[in-house]
């Protein structure tokens, strides 16, 4: 074949993964919705919201007695202030981080440095506050404080969506669906985080016989979390394949571009099927304490993988000069004959 | 957009990338096309080149983004430009800018964009072919639009 006969649409611009914030900001956008959606499960069962709560064990520290039980449900918090350095990580001068809160006014990189340090903040006190002392009857004014971290738990995760829709040329990322499918996640993987540090305290401190019990309700939960985390994400990239030049780009790039791998083998297979298929099998063999172990495992990856899957898909909008440019080339060819 | 801008005149461009060229020795002192504040988009087969630079759009989305208020209106002079001892590298205004107009310098490793060179870029001063022009926005809206229009009917007419 000569080299004139080739398809000249072939020469179209490559649609190339987004490249600019990359796995760092994947760990730190995870790591902040992993860690508020595990600090809600985690509060709500301590509100005995499922009906149960894990048996206490007392330790002492050098001296000061520690309530263990809360720190297996209460972590979330640890693990936001573990995934913010990853956004240091990612500037290029890393040393004048701070100066990224001055301009909340407008930009929601800083709005997010506010919610993220008073989640933290809150969350720690309330971690450290439960930890130290129970509170059997606790005074009002310490629930309303509980109440505020559990709203700013809530910020927490739907940030993480607004951070990226709050980029409004790139399609993909521009829908409310972003923030909806973030805080599913967070959730899921929060509640999955929440299971496996049950079943690490119960392991450990044998014999209460209650965390079997408070696993197999909040397992039901993560399910049903799962189930329309997968839902939204479905109607998510359907929505956003249909929409021409307004995120059909990117939706190609998971599915079968240069981001099926991760796409395919890790958010649907790893994230979502494997999954599926070991929480089943282990509601059927619950002697075998690994089989949620592995869920887990994956589950959480899965939440890595899609934040990872969708930040590189998104690409932006094409400019009307490039689209112009590139219906000329189409229409040359179709003229040649191509 | 307002003030004065750099326009582009695409069928006159021979993608030289003498701009990029120049632009990122009169900023960096570095004769590195991947420092360069203008970047020729290429479709290399078909012959087509579009250097593409900052638009100095009036409501400015990097500034917008921009969390340390780095990337800032210069109103004196008309301009968007990024105060590079602020910058923090965050790149939020390079994937926020939907004409990819900001780019990140690696050796410096902060967010760089177009800033006319202080009002005498020197792109347009070295083109040879005239394809980058530096002109006042008001000429620029309406003579781009009529461009524009005339381009996209003459391809509808061509697809009947
Ligand atoms: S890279 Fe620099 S100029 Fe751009 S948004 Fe971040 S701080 Fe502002």
């Amino acid at each position: 074949m000569s080299l004139a006969s080739k398809p000249s649409t072939k020469t179209l611009k490559r649609i190339r993964p987004q490249r600019e914030w990359r796995w760092e900001i994947a760990i730190y956008l995870y790591l902040a919705g992993m860690g508020a959606g595990s600090f809600i499960v985690g509060l709500f069962t301590h509100w005995n919201g499922f009906g149960l709560s894990l048996p206490l064990r007392t330790f002492t520290f050098w001296g000061v007695p520690l309530e263990l039980s809360k720190l297996a449900l209460l972590w979330g918090p640890i693990l936001v202030a573990i995934g913010a350095p990853f956004l240091i990580l990612d500037l290029g001068k890393k040393l004048r981080f701070y100066t990224a809160c001055f301009n909340p006014r407008t930009s929601w990189l800083a709005r997010g440095f506010f919610i993220l340090s008073g989640f933290i903040l809150a969350g720690l006190i309330v971690l450290g506050a439960l930890s130290f002392q129970q509170m059997s009857h606790p005074p009002l004014l310490w629930r309303l404080f509980e109440i505020i971290s559990m709203l700013l738990a809530f910020a927490t995760a739907i940030y993480t969506g607004i951070l990226l829709k709050s980029v409004r040329y790139i399609p993909i990322w521009n829908t409310p669906l972003l923030p909806a499918l973030f805080l599913l996640s967070a959730l899921s993987t929060g509640s999955m985080g929440v299971i496996l540090s049950t079943m690490g305290y119960g392991l450990l401190f044998p014999g209460g016989g209650l965390p079997h019990l408070l696993i197999s309700r909040l397992t039901r939960i993560e399910q049903i979390l799962v189930l329309i985390e997968g839902l939204i994400l479905a109607t998510y990239l359907i929505s956003k394949y249909r929409a021409k030049d307004q995120g059909e780009d990117s939706v190609r790039l998971l599915i079968s571009g240069d981001l099926r791998f991760l796409f395919w083998g890790g958010i649907v297979a790893v994230g979502f099927l494997f999954p599926i298929v070991l929480e089943y099998l282990y509601s059927h063999f619950p002697q075998y304490p690994g089989l949620l172990f592995a869920t887990g495992a994956l589950l959480l990856a899965g939440g890595f993988f899609l934040r990872l899957g969708l930040l590189a898909s998104g690409v932006k909008e094409r400019l009307p000069m490039y689209k112009l440019i590139e219906m000329k080339i189409k229409m040359s060819a179709f003229q040649r004959g191509e | 957009m307002q003030g004065k801008v750099i326009v582009v005149d695409h069928e006159k461009c021979t993608g030289c990338r003498l701009c990029e060229m120049v632009c990122s020795v009169f900023h960096t002192g570095a004769s590195n096309p991947s420092r360069s504040r203008i970047k020729v988009v290429k479709w290399e087969s078909e012959g087509f080149y579009l250097p593409t630079t900052c638009q100095n759009c009036e409501k400015p989305f990097c500034v917008e983004v921009c969390p340390t208020k780095a990337c800032h209106q210069d109103l004196e002079n008309q301009r968007v430009i990024i105060d590079k001892d602020k910058c923090i590298g965050c790149k939020t205004c390079i994937v926020a800018c939907p004409f990819g107009a900001p780019s990140f310098d690696h050796v410096e490793r902060v967010s760089i964009k177009c800033d006319y060179c202080d009002g005498n870029p020197q792109c347009v001063f070295f083109c040879d072919t005239k394809a980058v022009n530096y002109v006042d926005s008001d000429r620029v809206g309406v003579s781009k639009r009529r461009e524009f229009s005339l381009k996209f009917s003459e391809l509808l007419r061509q697809t009947r």
